[in-house]
């Protein structure tokens, strides 16, 4: 009995063990499913449905005469949603309907397919109700237009079941041309691993009015870890709005063209080139190459903004001083000492032999280090900042402010700095022991050439949104006058003898206009391995023609080691004057300035405003499709979104200002006179600016300039 | 000897066994389907091709039949005559996996033989189910003695020590499950006792601080001397009993379970075991065991749970139907079909389906024990109470598992996880089970 016992509780246990074990399991279970349930469900439901981002289309960058530099060109990914209900009405009478038609348009599109195989995958996707079938990727617009026409496509969305994604690409429709400039937006993944995009150039510098805004689409989750978009929840992105550089497509041309040529040649190391329209400071051309290893160039620095040691095209700046300051006058004379003066302990060194007289004009016309080395010692030793003052003056001492980002700093030694020596002074007149960026050398002879009044450099001429101007850069004084009237005349006669009897003499002989400038040789450290390895930046600095100046140019130029031809007349000259001949053709015929083309527009941006019923009415006569989320009211304008024009409303209301950017001026007239208003217009065409913003108060006769492109 | 001339296989096969053994299978079936399954399949014909989840799992239960046919038309000496050798022929496939094992998952304990993955490790508690039943029933075995214990512990921690060698913890865990069996065969009390202490202290030493629990100990044992100061004459015994249990204590709770958490289990295991009870690890910069599976954050281990935990939430009380479960159909729980299959029937089918699950499953397990209370022979005794231990270990641990009551260790639920060598093996066990029951009026040894 005491076996028997002993066994029994064993057994109980056990079966004890396994009823409790069950007890505990489903108490659990009741615990998740009915007290916790509702938070659990919730969690489901919040894992089935993610927002993505819509990626807003980028902006475009134009050149000022129009062309696109920079643009997205959309791609289009087609899905199928087989079991869109319209497709499957009556059992699937629309898909069998249209799918041998379908079938075939899709080889003739796509010829990697034949008809049979489209078919074939067509019917198969039906079958397995697929909800989100990739069907091709990557179309062009013109392909998804052409898809766009097909049948069952062109029945819509609901009926055909066709989904389209669109990505976009970043082009450059002119490849190389101001390629640093104009800058890149390409995307990489960072060290989080999180896809960021990295910009350079004007894609940085105006990256925020590029970028737009994205949307937000919901989308839901169905089986196979696949995401399909939630109808009807969607927040349309904001398309990045367009930028108009200043930059204008042919000079750039001409400027690449002629620097490439030049650093071919020679095998330069690299070389920089911009050219400044004089009366604004626009910069017409900018380019930038580099040699690479197979001995091909490449944009891939922004060498303009850089600063380094100018050599002498900086002499200009020791030849205003003096003149300023009234100390010489250009027929004085002057011992060049036959090339070679010692001062301080060291020697400075004319790359050539002038003999030992000369006046100061023949001295600067021959870039003698010597002399101005002489007559700055002459004349500042006793008080350096006399001389530094007027370098500040001249703001060359900090940067020309252009709206790129990633312009280097300039080094302007003082007598305070540490680094000042008894040598700096001599060496800084022939444009050593400091460092300015070629951009800013040029904005100091564009001011030369401007009469005295310097600008500002810039790159964007307007921020654009759908063809309107939200953001206009004006041409900037920085520097009323940077000089005397008296002193100005001086210089020019200088920078203009240079051309006619001084180092570049040879270049321009024979040329139909005269040029005016400074040539530069200057002998460049490089690196550890100091000034040994007889590396020459050559430069040449001027403007064109000498008597109505229109564009400034800088050209620099780093040749390789030990080059045979390094002079700045050898080497940056003729890539100015090939600029300078091939400009002066190009506006030979026009007395001054060039005419600038209007504007064109692509159609993926426009506004038209006026009354809303006239802007439907002509939609639906022309036959085109469009979005209608204009309230009943009288006045609308129309834009585009993703290629698709939508229509919306304007609120106009009394003493307030209306946006009319957009009509035509019929409807302007009719909208401010009825106001009171007094409107002056000039040009044709459609209103781009008002010069009463919209939504300010307004009182009757009050003038509003309106200008239509 | 009637059987042998009238050979019937039918004859003294339990039905009830049969019957609940397939319902299992079937649902096993529906639910492997009803994650696999996409709109629009052919049923019929995706069931025939043998390419999807399903239909693979069809062939296994054909396969397993014609197993169990040709076991319950084995004689049933057979299984205690060469109980010894399948046990031999097992460590020795197992020890043949270190040589030439192949890198699947994380796992060290499968050897590649053409399409078919062995895990030796899965072999191993049949064989080791034959080899204990076979020793508990030796008319030598006299299991009062403790050099007795001692030799049927050594049976099934043997292959449990070599499979841990093989980083498959959880496997070995289940081995432990035979101390059941040892248990109703007269395992001491005290062996019990003892054993269910050491679990708590350990469960204590991973919930508590290790200051305040040694507080708690050192008072327990004052208290112990305190009361049983009056009730012993043997004072000095009772305090030498009482020190020395203190110490091993103390000894447990500050150095074997540190050591078991830093140097044998791997870091993810730990990781699972703290995230279960809800705590930081506190060994997670001292573990220097090299795992397979990275660590990266805590997360990530609960990340299983969590959706597991979802698919069941949003099942509620009748569920959301057959097919109709998002969660477990849209690939959110990982190891849908395997481990975490569970999960499928508390979405769909809700806690209705749950119960139900529950309620064949301690049916078959009381129908097991029940079987082998009515067994004459020893030998098939200790079988089927072995069948019955690992059954119920594997569905407590699995269930427990999915419901984050217990670390997620990876062991099927029998008959319905997908998976070839599981549920081969376990219909096995069952179909030797109903082989010996058959013949429940012979006396085997």
């Amino acid at each position: 009995m005491e076996v028997k016992k002993d066994i029994l509780w064993r057994v109980y246990l056990c079966f004890l063990g396994i009823v409790v074990f069950s007890i505990v399991i489903l108490g659990r279970a009741v615990y998740i499913q009915q007290v916790q349930g509702a938070f659990w469900r919730e969690q489901a439901k919040e894992q089935q449905q993610k927002f993505v981002e819509i990626d807003a289309q980028r902006g475009t960058i134009y050149s000022e005469d129009g062309r696109m530099l920079s643009t997205s060109t959309p791609y289009f990914d087609i899905y199928i949603d087989f079991a869109a209900d319209g497709l499957r009405q009556k059992n699937g009478q629309r898909f069998e309907n249209n799918l041998d038609s379908l079938s075939l348009g899709l080889a003739m599109l796509f010829p990697e397919k034949s008809k049979a195989s489209w078919r074939r995958e067509l019917k198969n996707g039906y079958q397995k109700k697929n909800r989100y079938y990739l069907l091709k990727k990557n179309l062009t617009f013109q392909q998804y237009k052409q898809l766009r026409s097909l049948p069952l496509v062109r029945e819509g969305k609901n009926k055909s079941g066709f989904i389209a994604e669109v990505k976009d690409k970043r082009l450059n429709p002119f490849g190389l041309l101001a390629n640093r400039t104009i800058g890149l937006s390409r995307e990489y993944i960072d060290s989080g691993g999180i896809m960021r995009n990295m910009n350079v150039g004007l894609e940085k510098t105006y990256d925020e009015h590029l970028r737009g805004e994205s949307g937000k689409r919901l989308m839901r989750k169905i089986a196979a870890g696949v995401f399909v978009p939630v109808d009807g929840s969607e927040i349309e992105p904001q398309n990045g709005k367009d930028i108009i550089t200043t930059l204008d497509v042919n000079i750039q041309d001409i400027a690449e063209n002629a620097l490439l040529n030049v650093l071919t040649a020679n095998e330069c190391e690299y070389g920089t080139c911009i050219v400044m329209e004089v009366a604004t400071g626009k910069i017409k051309a900018i380019a930038n190459l580099s040699r690479r290893e197979d001995g091909s160039y490449w944009e891939n620095y922004n060498y303009a903004v850089q600063a380094s040691e100018p050599g002498s095209t900086f002499k200009l700046v020791t030849m205003l001083s003096l003149l300023e300051d009234q100390l010489i006058t250009l027929q004085q004379h002057i011992n060049l000492e036959g090339g070679s003066w010692n001062v301080n302990g060291r020697t400075v060194y004319d790359t050539e032999d002038h003999g030992t007289d000369a006046t100061i004009k023949e001295a600067f016309e021959h870039s003698s280090n010597v002399g101005m080395a002489k007559l700055t010692m002459t004349y500042y030793a006793k008080n350096p900042n006399r001389f530094i003052d007027h370098i500040k003056k001249l703001r060359l001492d900090q940067p020309t402010g252009i709206d790129l980002l990633g312009e280097g700093k300039p080094v302007i030694k003082t007598p305070k700095s540490r680094s000042w020596s008894a040598t700096s002074l001599p060496w800084m007149s022939f444009g050593y022991e400091l460092m300015v960026s070629p951009l800013q050398t040029l904005m100091l002879y564009n001011a030369i050439a401007n009469d005295g009044k310097m600008m500002k450099p810039y790159l964007v001429n307007s921020v654009q949104e759908n063809g309107v101007k939200i953001q206009e850069n004006q041409p900037q004084i920085v520097e009323e006058a940077v000089c005397s009237p008296k002193t100005l005349k001086l210089l020019r006669q200088c920078l203009e003898g240079v051309c006619e009897q001084g180092t570049a003499a040879e270049l321009f002989s024979g040329a139909p206009y005269r040029a005016a400038g400074k040539t530069g040789t200057a002998l460049m450290a490089n690196g550890s391995r100091g000034y040994r390895d007889h590396i020459y930046q050559s430069s040449f600095a001027g403007y064109f023609p000498a008597e109505h100046p229109q564009y400034s140019c800088i050209v620099v130029i780093r040749n390789k080691p030990f080059a045979p031809v390094y002079y700045g007349a050898k080497i940056a000259g003729p890539v100015f004057k090939e600029i300078a001949d091939k400009l002066y053709a190009l506006n030979a015929d026009q007395s001054r300035g060039l005419k600038h083309m209007a504007l064109k527009k692509d159609s993926s941006h426009y506004l038209y405003a006026g009354s809303t019923e006239d802007i439907k009415e002509v939609l639906e006569k022309l036959k085109i499709k469009y979005r209608d989320s204009a309230k009943a009211d009288e006045w609308g304008h129309m834009y585009a979104v993703n290629y698709q024009p939508v229509v919306s409303h304007r609120k106009i209301a009394n003493n307030i200002m209306p946006d009319i950017r957009g009509m035509g001026i019929k409807d302007a007239l009719f909208l401010l006179e009825n106001r009171k208003m007094k409107v002056v217009f000039r040009g044709r065409g459609k209103v781009v600016s008002q010069s009463i913003e919209p939504g300010t108060y307004v009182s009757n006769h009050q003038t509003v300039t309106l200008e239509l492109n | 000897m009637n059987n042998q001339r009238n050979p019937t296989i039918s004859k003294g096969v339990d039905t009830t066994l049969i019957w609940l053994y397939l319902l299992l299978v079937a649902i096993g079936l529906l639910s492997i389907f009803s994650v696999t399954y996409r709109e629009g399949d052919d049923v019929l014909r995706s069931f025939l091709n043998f390419k999807t989840d399903y239909s693979k799992q069809l062939i296994f239960f054909a396969a397993s039949l014609l197993l169990g046919l040709f076991i319950l038309l084995t004689d049933s000496k057979f299984f205690t005559a060469t109980a010894n050798i399948w046990y031999a022929f097992g460590i020795l496939l197992l020890l043949l996996v270190f040589p030439f094992h192949t890198n699947v998952k994380g796992t060290e304990s499968i050897i590649k033989l053409g399409g078919f993955n062995l895990q030796p490790a899965e072999l191993m508690k049949l064989f080791v189910c034959l080899a204990l039943a076979k020793y508990l029933s030796r008319v030598e075995t006299d299991f009062t003695k403790t050099s007795s214990h001692l030799m049927a512990a050594g049976i099934l921690m043997l292959p449990a020590l070599i499979t841990v060698a093989q980083k498959e913890t959880g496997l070995a865990l289940v081995f432990l499950a035979f101390f059941l069996v040892m248990f109703r065969e007269g395992l001491p009390a005290g062996y019990l006792i003892v054993g269910f202490s050491l679990a708590v202290l350990v469960v204590a030493t991973l919930l508590l601080d290790k200051n305040v629990l040694a507080v708690i100990l050192t008072a327990i044992a004052i208290l112990t001397i305190y009361f049983g100061w009056r009730f012993t004459r043997q004072r000095r015994e009772l305090v030498i009993i009482v020190a020395v249990v203190w110490a091993c204590c103390v000894g447990v709770q500050r150095f074997a379970v540190p050591f078991i958490f830093t140097k044998v289990l791997q870091k993810h295991q730990v990781e699972r075991v703290f995230s279960l009870i809800g705590r930081e690890n506190p060994y997670a910069k001292l573990n220097t065991v090299e795992g397979d599976e990275p660590v990266t954050v805590k997360k990530d281990t609960d990340y299983n749970v969590r959706q597991s935990k979802i698919a069941i939430g949003s099942g509620g009380f009748a569920g959301r139907g057959f097919l109709k479960g998002t969660q477990t159909r849209f690939d959110f729980v990982p190891e849908q079909r395997t481990d975490f299959i569970f999960c499928t029937i508390g979405e769909g089918f809700g806690f209705i389906g749950c119960v139900a699950v529950l309620g064949i499953y301690i049916f078959l397990l009381l129908r097991i024990v029940n079987i082998a209370e009515r067994q004459r022979s020893v030998f098939s005794r200790c079988y089927a109470y072995g069948v019955a231990s690992v059954f119920f270990f594997h569905i407590a641990i699995n269930i427990c598992m999915t419901i984050g009551l217990a670390p997620v260790i990876g062991i099927p639920l029998p008959f319905i996880s997908y998976g070839g060598t599981s549920l081969i093996s376990f219909s096995t066990m069952l179909f030797i089970l109903v082989r010996l029951d058959a013949d429940r009026q012979m006396v085997l040894r």
